[in-house]
């Protein structure tokens, strides 16, 4: 080849395009990975979401069971029962109360009794909830 | 040459303008008018959603629920989301229970926030919620919301109260703590897509909701429970105009259970009338009759005027005084002082108030806690009526030592006899036993003391004899139990004045076990028409007192003091549940 024809021809600097080649490949992954973390973040933020939802609508299904139950168990329903005869109540007489002594507090033995009710402790917050005989 | 040089610098220079141009609106969008368009973006995408706090529940001493949140659904729309209103309202309107006309003609609107229906159940709106994500079908969103149910229905609704349609207490223990019960709304900022959905990552200022506290009353439901079927019982078959119950406890003032008839159900209020909403127990005052005479000899009895071996003519049953004659239902010559608690001799209680000076004897009458609110936290509590000396008559000293020209309300008669029961200590009632995390809302602690112990002790053995067979209260009794207490039968007084003819308020007010008393009560039914001779406080009032003690005593397990007399009564069991 002569000498001017050489002189036209542009030279490609390949450690310069290498460089650049490289340099746009990481910016242009760099760019691809912050789509793909905004994707995630989106992706995430929907399953937080739904996670939200549904515990919303789990914690709401167990209020409303739970106000059933309370409706269901509260004292003009168990009466209703009664009178309807699915419950039944059994007197028990005084004569077969054997009484030794008088109920002692739980205070003093720390035994919470379920026969007799503790006297003191309707006072306190330890008190049984509810006996089933009265 | 030239020409091409001139050619790019033109290029150029457009290209210049153009970028400035570019840059310009960009700075101008950005900078300049950054903060209108961010304000336009936010009003576009960008709502405040509430988030509602659970509003507190109202429990009896014991943990049982009175008043509980049932969890429903607000459901609206957006208008500027709906593209076919008549195909979302066929769709809808059967989950919704309203008509497809309806719920269509709300549909069809532009406006983005439209309330369809409030207090839709959770099963309900899931349900459709469900069935339009499978139809894709938008518009239709959900907001939290709750209403309150009280389990027991009628039972305590004078102490509970109630709310209103806004979850805010309109009366009772509702409205007194509405506030404590509320908490504090909480809120979110959140950014939505076109489709209405949250962008979570987008999300802003949130603030918690600050849940309303639970509150635990004094009532004692299983007491609540055995008032309130003899207080039922009793309106049932003798038809008064209303029969109030109050049990509390004389040594801490606890009120452990209140039942009024009439009464209302809160789930349904708006079926009640003011009758039924009244709480007699506070709003009305009444003139208590006998039961008063309790103050006249406590105070003469602790200013040392009368002492144990003191007796009074009593005048055979007449008393000519002041131009009128005080009578007694049976005349008596000379009687002690317990005699005439016993005998409930108006003679003997009028002669003994006669012996005391009048600022003295009103300044009792004050102490006993009468004419004055005892600061029950209930709305509507009234302060009775007690005239000071200045203003009484020839006749209103005698009158008012045995329960005339004097208006009290129950919870005030109730706190007076608790004051004799536990040794002379006027108690201020107490409805709340805890707030919140447990904490108590203020302990339990004496206003004053009004009579000494001794004193006290003195008309309590007294008032142990009322409830003897010698006494007007014979049908108080209850096996195995000593009660003292002291019946009241006063006329009632005419809207004009005047005493009404064969109308009668009777009561009884009394404790037991006399000699360690654990619970103060007080019956009172209101002009039942069942004749003046049976209409006594002694034989109406009494009965129910005893029925109520008799069950309360087993239901708390007090230790009887006679055993043997226990045996005998075997009628009156204790009652065991069994499922069949």
């Amino acid at each position: 080849m002569s000498e001017n024809r050489r002189r036209t021809i542009n030279t490609i600097e390949v450690n310069v395009l290498a460089r650049w080649i490289v340099a746009f490949f990481f910016v242009a992954l760099a760019g691809l990975f912050f789509v793909y973390l905004k994707n995630q973040q989106h992706a995430i933020g929907d399953h937080a979401r739904s996670v939200e939802y549904a515990l919303r609508q789990a914690e709401a299904k167990n209020e409303t069971l739970k106000a059933r139950i309370t409706g269901l168990t509260s004292r003009g329903a168990l009466q209703k029962r009664i009178d309807e005869g699915y419950l039944h109540l059994e007197p028990i007489l005084d004569t077969a109360i054997a009484r030794i002594t008088p109920p002692l507090s739980a205070e003093h033995d720390g035994v919470l009794r379920t026969a007799s009710r503790d006297p003191d402790s309707r006072f306190g917050a330890g008190a049984p909830q509810r006996t089933i005989s009265r | 040459m030239k020409k091409t040089g001139t050619r790019i610098g033109l290029v150029c220079g457009l290209m210049v303008t153009v970028f400035t141009f570019f840059a310009w609106r960009l700075i101008d969008l950005q900078v300049n008018r950054h903060d209108y368009y961010s304000r336009i973006a936010a009003e576009k995408h960008c709502i405040r959603i509430a988030i509602p706090a659970r509003r507190g529940r109202i429990l009896d001493r014991n943990g049982e629920e009175l008043a509980v949140n049932i969890p429903v659904r607000t459901v609206t729309a957006d208008g500027t989301r709906i593209h076919n209103a008549a195909t979302l309202g066929a769709f809808a309107a059967p989950y919704l229970d309203m008509s497809v006309a309806e719920l269509t003609s709300k549909l069809s609107t532009q406006r983005k926030y439209v309330v369809i229906r409030k207090e839709v159940s959770e099963e309900k709106t899931q349900a459709m919620i469900a069935a339009m994500d499978k139809a894709k079908l938008h518009g239709l969103y959900l907001e939290e919301s709750s209403v309150r149910s009280y389990p027991n229905a009628d039972m305590l609704c004078h102490v509970l109260g109630f709310v209103d349609h806004s979850r805010h207490g309109i009366d009772g223990i509702e409205k007194i703590f509405d506030k404590d019960l509320s908490g504090q709304d909480g809120f979110r900022m959140i950014e939505h897509d076109r489709k209405g959905r949250e962008i979570v990552i987008y999300r802003g200022q949130e603030q918690l909701p600050q849940e309303g506290s639970d509150i635990r009353l004094t009532i004692d439901m299983g007491l609540q429970a055995i008032v309130e079927r003899e207080v039922d019982a009793t309106y049932k078959e003798l038809h008064p105009k209303g029969v109030t119950a109050v049990i509390a406890d004389p040594n801490t003032g606890e009120i452990l259970a209140l039942a009024c008839r009439p009464n209302f159900d809160p789930n349904n209020f708006s079926d009640a009338k003011p009758d039924q909403m009244r709480n007699r127990a506070i709003s009305d005052m009444y003139e208590p009759g006998s039961t008063f005479k309790i103050v006249v000899t406590a105070a003469a009895y602790n200013e040392g005027i009368v002492n144990d071996t003191t007796r009074i003519y009593c005048e055979n049953g007449r008393f000519p005084y002041g131009g009128k004659v005080i009578k007694d239902h049976h005349g008596s010559g000379d009687l002690s002082i317990p005699e005439i608690l016993m005998k409930s001799s108006n003679v003997g209680a009028a002669k003994i108030s006669l012996r005391m000076g009048d600022q003295s004897y009103y300044d009792y009458v004050r102490r006993f806690g009468f004419g004055e609110k005892t600061g029950i936290p209930l709305q509507g509590e009234i302060s009775g009526l007690v005239n000071p000396p200045h203003r009484w008559d020839v006749l209103t000293k005698t009158r008012m030592a045995f329960g005339q020209s004097v208006a009290v309300t129950p919870i005030q008669m109730v706190m007076a006899m608790s004051t004799i029961a536990n040794g002379g200590k006027l108690m201020k009632p107490r409805l709340i036993l805890s707030m919140g995390e447990g904490t108590a809302v203020e302990p339990a602690k004496p206003l004053r003391e009004v009579v000494s112990q001794k004193t006290a002790k003195y008309i309590s053995m007294a008032l142990e004899k009322v409830v003897s067979n010698q006494g007007t209260a014979v049908l108080a009794k209850i096996d195995g139990y000593p009660v003292a207490g002291k019946t009241g039968t006063a006329q009632k007084i005419g809207t004009h004045g005047g005493y009404l003819e064969g109308r009668y308020i009777v009561s009884f007010a009394g404790f037991m076990p006399a000699d360690a008393p654990k619970m103060t009560g007080l019956v009172i039914v209101d002009d039942a028409p069942i004749g003046s001779e049976a209409n006594y406080g002694g034989l109406v009032a009494a009965p129910v007192f005893s029925r109520i003690g008799g069950k309360a005593a087993r239901y708390f397990d007090m230790p009887p003091e006679s055993p043997q007399m226990m045996a005998q009564s075997g009628n009156s069991g204790t009652n065991a549940v069994t499922t069949r």
